[in-house]
């Protein structure tokens, strides 16, 4: 990412450079997750994935999917998640474009007093470091294996599966995320 | 001037195209770089001049490393070390420097140059940064190529809603220049955090509050003053009232730098009266850490925190300067600040006597905080010059006016204690048998401001704070410049 203008920190300095992101939630019981698709290729096959096993813990969910991931979300999106929801999933980030929107994406969300996380391929970790440095914002991120676009729909399945712990507890500090038949 | 060309010396020549006397030397520069090894640096044209293949230094960063004032500009070098310089055009001095003695034989003898575009106002400093050795010891926040600094600032809740200006190092350093003071001096420990503060990160907060550099050592003043224990920043800040600090600036600097004491001076349209109350607030949210909603808690708040400074109005001769009043040497600049809410108009068009106008003030002091609350909070009465002009023309003073006003609102206890009349605040029950002042004997504070037409003067009502009479009061600081 190329370098802008130099600000220096008119604070303390005593916290992080870093806004600290919004708490996860105490417990996802009875709140609605919002699931944003960020619109890009084969995401929607991820978040598939991911709205199943949400369903299989019993967790409320409500899918979105952005016009296109190399813009931010409309306006209209972003109010109606947050309305609607008290946390939000964004996935899959796969490219520069689509990691940099999304964390707007996420930021705005934050600061409309939405936990939130995002999940990215691992190639694209230093491009959301970076992209939390100049928003400003200690985001939470989850990482799951790069490339995603030449996997089968079976191995992203398998994608979101190993990732899908790391995501719950990125936005709920609820200690007990098995699922209900295992439960039973 | 007395010095040759040797082996190994070269020569270094500081022109742009925008001055005349540059163009006047094309040809003698041509003629020196022909016969000495020379540099000639342009500033603002790649192809002036057109006798030699000139660098190009539109950037300035060569004007600024050998620190140009003034073009041309002519610099001899030894081993690499400056020797000699010369600017303008001085024949002599132009042919001593170069060896060439039958240079320019042709033009003046003598003939001023044109200031250096490095030296262009608001230039230097942007090139210091940029080039220079930047001492800003504050952690640097590096934005991208792309980001919106204005929205960085949100971002980042730097902001107090409004837009700040983005501190960058260029501004930093000139805002530093607004003062003598070192920028490491800790000026002491900011509430509600206590979190130390230097002087940097008080010329961090002016630059994003919008102040000129000439304001500096009027934010430092109000610190200062904002920082004694006596003024109880900590809770003013904390409280759930909506009082915030007020500075009243006496003094030539008010002046000096353009502050506004007549008309609207409470109000907006004034640069150095909103960004200096901006500052001092800016300081308290970012360094203090003092955020609405978390330690600010404030039920309603009150437009004044977000700036609230004016200068008190000095031009007649029989109004003593509340600094003055305070303890403050005549003639000194200083920063008085007092812990009050918004304004409460005070209007009165009928009274013609100084009897009058004190009954009446009176009636609306009375209202301060509550009717029936006495010795609970402080007040400021901001006199305007018609009102003070009925005071004056019966020769009263600021210390005949300020008794006066006392001995107008003080009342019987039973009529004001809890429960009296039907109301349940009021002072003590106790007290019914006292009789009662309203405030405190050092408890109101008057200064003289606004515009010439209007009768209309203002009343900010003080703090709860300032019944704890010995703890919490204004504080007065003379401004070091």
């Amino acid at each position: 990412m190329n370098e802008g203008i130099l600000l220096r920190d008119p604070t303390a300095e005593t916290a992080s450079a870093l806004r600290p992101r919004v708490e996860p939630l105490d417990t996802l019981q009875g709140r609605t997750v919002a699931l944003m698709d960020i619109g890009k290729m084969r995401g929607d096959e991820f978040i598939d994935r991911l709205e199943i096993l949400c369903r299989e813990r019993g967790i409320a969910t409500r899918r979105y999917k952005k016009p296109t991931n190399t813009r931010v979300a409309p306006r209209e999106m972003i109010l109606d998640i947050a309305a609607r929801c008290q946390a939000v999933i964004i996935a899959l980030s796969d490219c520069g474009s689509c990691t940099s929107c999304s964390t707007h994406d996420l930021n705005d969300l934050d600061k409309r007093g939405l936990t939130g996380v995002s999940v990215l391929t691992t190639e694209f970790e230093q491009a959301f470091e970076a992209q939390k440095a100049t928003i400003g914002l200690d985001a939470a991120s989850v990482y799951v294996s790069h490339p995603m676009q030449n996997k089968t729909t079976a191995e992203l399945h398998r994608s979101a599966d190993l990732a899908f712990d790391a995501i719950l507890q990125a936005i709920t500090a609820e200690a007990d995320l098995t699922p209900r038949s295992e439960a039973a | 001037m007395n010095t040759h060309v040797r082996q190994g010396d070269q020569l270094v020549i500081f022109v742009k195209h925008g001055c005349e006397t540059c163009q006047m030397l094309e040809d003698v520069v041509g003629r020196i770089a022909g016969a000495v090894p020379t540099r000639v640096y342009t500033q603002d044209d790649p192809g002036f001049p057109s006798s030699v293949a000139a660098i190009d230094d539109t950037s300035l960063e060569q004007s600024f490393a050998f620190d140009i004032e003034a073009v041309p500009t002519l610099v001899r070098l030894k081993d690499g070390q400056e020797v000699a310089r010369t600017f303008g055009w001085h024949r002599g001095d132009w042919q001593d420097m170069t060896g060439l003695g039958d240079l320019g034989t042709d033009l003046p003898a003598m003939r001023p140059g044109c200031g250096s575009k490095s030296r262009e106002p608001g230039v230097h400093d942007v090139l210091r940064a940029r080039y220079g050795r930047v001492d800003v010891q504050s952690r640097p926040i590096q934005l991208g190529a792309w980001d919106d600094e204005f929205e960085a600032t949100y971002d980042r809740g730097w902001s107090d809603g409004l837009p700040v200006v983005p501190p960058t190092d260029a501004r930093i350093l000139r805002m530093l220049d607004g003062t003598s003071r070192k920028a490491n001096e800790v000026i002491g420990e900011v509430p509600p955090n206590l979190s130390p503060i230097t002087v940097e990160k008080v010329a961090i907060n002016a630059v994003m509050a919008g102040c000129r550099p000439e304001y500096m050592p009027v934010v430092l003043a109000a610190l200062e003053a904002a920082l004694d224990p006596l003024f109880t920043m900590h809770g003013l800040l904390c409280t759930t009232c909506f009082s915030g600090p007020i500075v009243v600036v006496n003094g030539p600097i008010a002046r000096e730098i353009g502050m506004n004491s007549g008309i609207n001076c409470l109000g907006q349209g004034n640069r150095a009266n909103a960004t200096i109350g901006r500052a001092l607030q800016l300081i308290i949210r970012n360094v203090g850490g003092g955020r609405p909603g978390e330690l600010d808690r404030a039920v309603l708040g009150g437009p004044g925190k977000y700036t609230f400074c004016f200068a008190e109005d000095e031009s007649d001769p029989t109004w003593q300067p509340l600094a003055v009043a305070r303890g403050v040497a005549a003639g000194k600049n200083a920063v008085t600040l007092f812990q009050g809410d918004g304004i409460q108009g005070f209007l009165d068009q009928r009274s013609r006597t100084p009897e009058e106008l004190t009954k009446s003030l009176a009636m609306s002091l009375l209202a301060v905080g509550h009717y029936k609350l006495c010795e609970f909070t402080n007040a400021m009465l901001v006199l305007v010059p018609e009102h003070y002009a009925i005071f004056r023309d019966a020769g009263w003073d600021r210390a005949r006016i300020t008794a006066e006003l006392h001995r107008a609102m003080i009342r019987p206890g039973a009529d004001v204690i809890q429960g009296a009349h039907g109301v349940g605040e009021g002072i003590a029950v106790s007290r019914r048998n006292e009789m009662v002042n309203k405030f405190w004997p050092e408890g109101l504070l008057i200064v003289q401001a606004g515009g010439q037409a209007g009768l209309f003067s203002a009343i900010c009502a003080g703090w709860t704070g300032g019944r704890f009479r010995t703890e919490s009061q204004p504080v007065t600081r003379e401004i070091v410049l």
